[in-house]
């Protein structure tokens, strides 16, 4: 196989996978058979993901590699353009390495309609894979919003109590937004076609017309994007749908909704809106901050006041999300910030993915996630205990953990930036990192530790039992599931200790597609020198900032996109 | 000269962080547990051996040896944190003292534990500790010396929560993390304005850039420190020198919230729910030092920061006599030494706060050990008597431990600073005599502070002393008497095959002397009490290590000239201390000596209730904490779920609301006849023409 | 005969369509019994065919015609189906009122 078409392979594996699960073959509709083959074709998926990485030329990480190109509706400009760095690269070995794991963990929980579970699920990995992959906007689009469709009946028909109006409210949340993004997209597409005549949407192509767009263009089709990717970060106050659907969302669900839907949204801004809109995204950047770090705290504080355990991880998303957010948007030189935005996104699937299959483990257990319906479990649950506390430590960002050099990274980057609201947005996030203990903490003071509390009306859990574990201990894990935890928390703790790997390979791309928006910071602090120095072509840099005096809130000092004539001025000289 | 090459320090928490593991796998094997101990002594004992191993290579380098990083942590931009290590005089009197002491207290904690059903657990969590202490003390950059600050915090949080079943111990270990969590806010802030201007996090790099930038003198620079240097002044010339001056006030939290002090102490009394071996290594000898030695690491910073060093010296000073007096009304053993530790650590903080690092240092030394040594022996009165930690339940016990009351009694005398023979005289005579020395050196308000915390000092060592005998005599002397507590660990309540056999079968009504495998530690840390006084004291050993070999420490003093060194304040305090020491002592003697009169309660409560009652509720700080900040943080979650739930979810079905009252409106268009439906079928197609029509007629 | 319909232009055919097509509307409108609003929509069928059909000479091509074949196989087949659920739905309600059959009010 070429390895130009490793990533079709990739792509089309699940969806084969799926199909699969619809054949007449007898024995699949057997819960255990279904939960098998599920288990071994994912693991398939996962070892063809390894293949591509190893495909993958390391060391041009910010390069498009293993792309290619098949036409798709010639006549629109439509191709079915794809490709890969090290940012979808990676992206894409965390959802090869969820599934696998959530399919093993589904096993007690989902006990009906295995085989539409299973499909959704093969269904749900493809669409993920198809939005990482993609190098064609409208492609990317049906990708990102074909996601919608396996999770609404993942939670819908899979789901708890109120799994129904769950499902409907993510479903209009997401979809709200996904439209204005659409309608961003089709614009910018149409101001190439009047340009060029020539339709084309391809990612590439389009930040350059983007980028010449005027500024109003460019806020309102950054405005448009927005919409549609933060809801799905979710940014506050569009975050509502998430402790909902996560919620009444089954384990695999959560899981799934949690590690990796998430990071469409931060990924989708990284992608299109911040290199495609730079004018726009700066423009942006002070008010997607401070809504950022309001919802670091808001949430936070909202985590304290839970008394069930699955809705407190689900509020901690919103809040640890937030960080991801404000790293992507304040600009600091280095791309510090940036890259630990995006290695957070990938460290907060690990940990917040294990804490849910923790709860999980335990609802299967005793139908409860309610502090004080259940407590202590160290005590009866060792191994289970210590699984959660090692997922609650490394969402409270304990370095040696996955969670902090992410949020480090971001906080670092935050205060190093040079545009002058950063430095308190900083200091505000940083707050989070007091409050996370400060839930997190909680939720294990009472569920780990304390005096034992199992539920009065529950009849033991007997899967341990089976496989011969010792029956004092048969509350504890079996070992279906320790082999569930064991891959996210062995990653946890690598990513943790040795995070350079990923950060050595995510810091150029992330740099690349920061570097329009750098460029302009760049050129504007030069222009402002020239001012203050007042050894400049001081008259040019004036008159630039009368024309340019109309755009206000672009968060620098002077208007951006003055600086274009002042750096000129200086390469005269 | 020296038995191994430097670099194999870089490996002595990683020894530690394989016993972790291994003493972690033996937690799913209870009939192997007992050797959890041996593991994590030999993993503790490997890094003791290591570091006199390698003291002679750092100390005739001459400067700081930094040896390549063993292996790359966070390297993105210009950020560099690699697990390097950074080894200076100050780091080898950390690391032996760290490893030194740490294996003392496992060796005694292996019998102690004995019996407890986490015992491979305990050990797991102490060589957690090891780790991250020893990461701490040997970072060759902050953030990975922010990885071993987090560290001991978690172990930390572990230790107190050993005894999970109990609830105080889980609310204090949660208590100590977040209050922990809030000194490395600052930690992380400091950490950021040191980036921001020099643009590295690395010893090497921003803290010779930093003495340059304190003298004037710039010839000494090479490589990462001159480029350090060179953003430096960029940055300052840029207005950038408000992070300069907000660094140190960073990392002061951090140290604060590390070492206990004001305002951030009130998680360490909490912490003594964990087993006392615990709270001799990391809450009294090791961990909340760890805020002296970060500053002490430093101290350029906080020189060039007007503020900062005072500030330090001023919390120093009240924490130091606010810990003293709430000791002296304490009634639980471990409390009174908690408090104590808080007190001396405000010494310590003292001694850095007057630009010497020596004497901060010096008193950290010999605190370790007679702070170990009281907490070990104050767990050996409480594993003999069950749990009893009630000084007015206890009394007259030399006869019943003999051994434990000589060795108490020498903790005590080098904790009050009993002249020439004991350690805590000689270091808590330098941590005053600087701070005296340092109101000489400058004027005006810097001087007026620094003199008031010299007599503060000078009244804590007083009470100090009072406080200590006061325990001592309470618990050895007298008539004999005790009850024995209730403490069902190590002793009742397990079943099964753990360490529940021989010498331990006794425990029922007596008490009884501790056996040597645990009284063989507490005998070290005592001749260490007595002769580390002499041995570092007089011969400034601690001033040539620390001066000789960090090229920046000698910056310290070139602010003030080093001639300014005023010999006769010395002299002098060492005669004041002195007196206050054996005034004490005297005062105690009187009150709770043999001859007391009061039995069972405390004479100064009679005498003045209300003062003993403040001070015995510890001011009522907790509660104030409770008010201040717990309550409103619960409130605000609350507040803002409602808000979230309600107002927001209301705003959602608003908007769910217009696509559904549209839906109403047209509904009688729905009349499901098929006439109608082709009616309007018709008239459509009739409109669409009609249109055509006109639009192309016009055209 | 030959001078009459020679005389015939091409409005009179697609007069004629047009014709055809809107009695079939108007009947399938006023008529209830669902065989007669059935032969209905096939006379607008009709209409639209002549359309075709005078279109197609008209332009002077073969589209139209071809189309034509195309309406009358589309019209054979759908005739077949329809009358099928006509008949479906006669015997669950005895009647051939479409106004018997008016579940999707909304």
């Amino acid at each position: 196989m070429q390895s130009d078409q490793l990533i079709l392979a990739l792509l089309t594996l699940p969806v084969l996978w799926a199909v699969g699960l619809l054949l007449p073959i007898p024995g699949l509709q057997r819960k255990r058979y279904a939960w098998a083959y599920s288990a071994v074709t994912s693991a398939i998926s996962l070892t063809l993901a390894i293949v591509v990485a190893m495909n993958f030329d390391w060391t041009h990480p910010g390069d498009m590699q293993l792309s290619g190109s098949i036409d798709w509706i010639p006549s629109m400009g439509l191709s079915f353009r794809y490709g890969v760095d090290a940012i979808s690269l990676w992206l894409i070995l965390l959802t090869a390495v969820i599934m696998p794991v959530v399919v093993l963990s589904s096993l007690i929980e989902v006990n009906h309609d295995m085989r539409q579970f299973h499909f959704w699920l093969h269904i749900l990995e493809a669409a993920l894979i198809g939005t990482f992959v993609a190098q064609d906007i409208v492609l990317f689009y049906v990708c990102f919003e074909f996601t919608l469709i396996p999770l609404y009946f993942l939670i819908g028909v899979f789901g708890h109590k109120e799994k129904l109006k769950a499902a409907r409210i993510y479903f209009l949340y997401a979809f709200t937004g996904s439209m204005l993004t659409f309608a961003g997209v089709l614009y910018v597409g149409y101001v190439g076609w009047s340009q060029t005549g020539l339709w084309n949407f391809g990612i590439q192509d389009l930040y350059e017309i983007g980028r010449r767009m005027s500024m109003t263009e460019q806020c309102l089709v950054f405005a448009a994007m927005l919409a549609g990717f933060g809801v799905k970060t979710p940014l506050v106050p569009f975050h509502t749908w998430l402790p909902l659907a996560h919620t009444e969302a089954p384990t695999a669900g959560s899981v799934d909704l949690a590690g990796l839907v998430l990071k469409l949204g931060p990924y989708g801004l990284i992608r299109l809106a911040i290199p495609m809109l730079p004018d726009a995204a700066l423009a942006f950047a002070p008010w997607v901050c401070v809504v950022a770090v309001i919802g670091i705290v808001y949430a936070a504080l909202i985590c304290r006041a839970q008394k069930d355990a699955k809705r407190l991880v689900a509020y901690s998303s919103v809040s640890h999300m937030g960080f991801v957010a404000l790293g992507l948007f304040v600009f600091d030189p280095g791309g510090i910030a940036a890259t630990g935005a995006v290695f957070y996104m990938l460290a907060h699937g690990l940990a917040t993915g294990g804490l849910f299959l923790c709860i999980g483990m335990l609802y299967d257990r005793f139908h409860t996630r309610e502090f004080g319906r259940i407590g202590g479990t160290a005590k009866f649950m060792p191994v289970w205990s210590f699984f959660f506390m090692l997922f609650v430590l490394a969402s409270v960002g304990l370095p040696g953990l996955n969670g902090f050099p992410g949020e480090f990274l971001t906080l670092m980057g935050a205060f190093d930036s040079e545009l002058w609201w950063s430095k308190p947005m900083a200091v505000a996030g940083a707050l989070g990192v007091i409050l996370a203990a400060v839930y997190l903490l909680y939720m294990a003071g009472r569920m780990v530790w304390g005096p034992p509390v199992i539920p009065a009306d529950h009849e033991g859990y007997l899967e341990g039992a089976e496989h011969g574990v010792d029956p004092n201990h048969r509350h504890d894990l079996s070992w279906r599931e320790i082999t569930t935890l064991v891959p996210v928390a062995a990653l946890c703790l690598l990513l943790g200790l040795m995070p350079m790997p990923v950060l050595r390979t995510l810091e150029s791309p992330v740099v690349g597609l920061n570097e329009p928006v750098m460029a302009i910071v760049e050129s504007a602090e030069q222009a402002e020198l020239q001012v203050t120095e007042g050894d400049g072509p001081r008259e040019a840099v004036v008159q630039a900032e009368g024309e340019t005096a109309g755009v206000s809130g672009t968060g620098l000092p002077s208007g951006a996109r003055v600086v274009v004539v002042g750096g000129e001025g200086v390469s005269h000289e | 000269m020296s038995l191994f090459d430097p670099q194999i320090a870089a490996y002595i928490p990683w020894v530690s962080g394989l016993s972790a593991v291994v003493c972690g796998l033996l937690c799913l094997y209870p009939q192997f547990a007992k050797l959890a101990a041996g593991v994590c002594a030999s993993a503790v004992g490997v890094g003791f051996v290591i570091a006199l191993g390698i003291w002679g290579n750092v100390t005739h380098a001459g400067a700081a040896v930094n040896p390549e990083p063993l292996m790359r942590w966070i390297e993105v931009a210009g950020l560099e944190a690699n697990y390097g290590v950074y080894l200076d005089g100050l780091t080898m009197i950390m690391l032996s003292v760290v490893t030194g002491i740490g294996m003392l207290v496992v060796i005694y904690a292996a019998g102690y534990m004995r019996g407890d059903p986490g015992y491979a657990r305990f050990f797991a969590a102490v060589s957690i500790f090891i780790f991250a202490m020893t990461t701490v003390v040997m970072a060759d950059n902050l953030v990975l010396l922010f990885l071993g600050w987090e560290g001991v915090g978690l172990a930390s949080y572990l230790l107190i929560g050993h005894e999970y079943h109990r609830p105080a111990a889980v609310n204090a270990a949660k208590k100590a993390f977040i209050v922990n969590r809030i000194g490395d806010f600052g930690v992380l802030l400091g950490m950021f304005c040191i980036f921001d201007v020099f643009g590295t996090v690395r010893f090497e790099g921003f803290l010779p850039a930093a003495s340059a930038l304190l003298t004037g003198d710039v010839s000494g620079l090479v490589g990462e420190g001159l480029a350090a240097y060179e953003q430096a002044t960029a940055v300052l010339a840029g207005g950038g020198e408000w992070l300069l001056l907000a660094a140190p006030f960073g990392l002061m939290v951090g140290a604060f919230g590390k070492s206990a002090q004001l305002p951030l102490f009130v998680w360490l009394p909490d912490a003594m729910e964990g087993p006392t071996p615990v709270s001799a290594l990391i809450h009294a000898a090791t961990m909340v030092t760890s805020g002296v030695y970060v500053i002490a690491r430093t101290m350029p910073l906080f020189e060039l920061s007007p503020y900062a060093l005072p500030t330090v010296a001023v919390i120093a000073g009240a924490t130091a006599i606010l810990g003293a007096s709430i000791a002296l009304a304490q009634y639980d053993l471990k409390r009174v030494f908690a408090y104590s530790t808080v007190s001396q650590l405000g010494y310590m903080f003292m001694g850095v706060a007057a630009l010497s690092s020596t004497a901060g240092v010096f008193h950290l030394v010999s605190h370790a050990f007679f702070k170990a040594l009281l907490f070990l022996t104050a767990g050996s009165v409480m594993h003999a008597l069950a749990g009893q930690l009630d000084i007015r339940k206890i009394s007259g016990l030399r006869h019943k431990m003999p051994v434990t009351f000589v060795l108490m009694g020498i903790g005590c005398a080098a904790l009050a600073g009993l002249p020439v023979l004991t350690a805590g005289f000689w270091s808590k005579d330098l941590v005053l005599a600087t701070t005296f020395d340092r109101a000489i050196a400058t004027e005006g308000g810097t001087a007026f502070i620094y003199l008031m915390v010299g007599i503060v000092g000078v009244v804590t060592a007083f009470v100090t002393g009072y406080y200590c005998f006061r325990v001592w005599f309470r618990v050895f002397f007298g008539e004999e008497r005790y009850a024995m507590g209730d403490h069902p660990t190590h002793h009742d309540g397990h079943e099964g095959d753990h360490g529940h056999d021989d010498e331990h079968g006794h425990h029922a009504n007596e008490p009884h002397e501790m056996d040597w495998g645990m009284n063989g530690p507490l005998v070290v840390l005592a001749i260490g009490s007595v002769f580390a006084g002499l041995l570092l004291g007089p011969t400034h050993a601690v001033e040539h290590l620390i001066d000789g070999t960090s090229a920046e420490a000698n910056a310290l003093r070139v602010g003030d000239d080093a001639t300014k060194y005023e010999k006769w304040v010395h002299n002098l305090m060492y005669g004041v201390s002195a007196v206050v020491a054996f005034a004490s002592l005297a005062l105690a003697f009187v009150l709770h000596g043999p001859w007391r009169k009061v039995e069972g309660d405390d004479p100064v409560r009679l005498r003045a209730p209300k003062v003993f009652g403040a001070l015995n509720s510890k001011l009522w700080i907790d509660e104030v904490y409770g008010a201040v900040v717990v309550y409103p943080v619960r409130v605000m979650g609350s507040v803002f779920y409602v808000v979230d739930a309600v107002i927001v979810d209301t705003v959602v079905r608003g908007l769910g609301v217009v696509p559904r009252l549209l839906g109403e409106g047209a509904r009688p268009a729905q009349s499901g006849r098929l006439h109608g439906y082709g009616l309007g079928m018709a008239l459509g197609v009739a409109a669409v023409v009609a249109a055509t029509f006109y639009a192309m007629n016009r055209g | 005969m030959d001078q009459m319909i020679s005389s015939l232009t091409f409005s009179h055919y697609f007069l004629t369509g047009a014709v055809l097509f809107v009695l079939g509307m108007i009947g399938f409108i006023t008529r209830r019994n669902m065989i007669v609003m059935f032969l209905c929509t096939e006379m607008m069928f009709q209409g639209v065919v002549v359309t075709l059909a005078a279109a197609a000479a008209m332009h002077g091509n073969v589209t139209g015609q071809t189309f034509i074949i195309f309406v009358l196989t589309i019209a054979a087949a759908e005739a077949a189906l329809a009358l099928g659920l006509v008949i479906l739905l006669f015997r669950r309600r005895q009647t051939l009122d479409a106004g018997a059959w008016s579940e999707l009010r909304g």
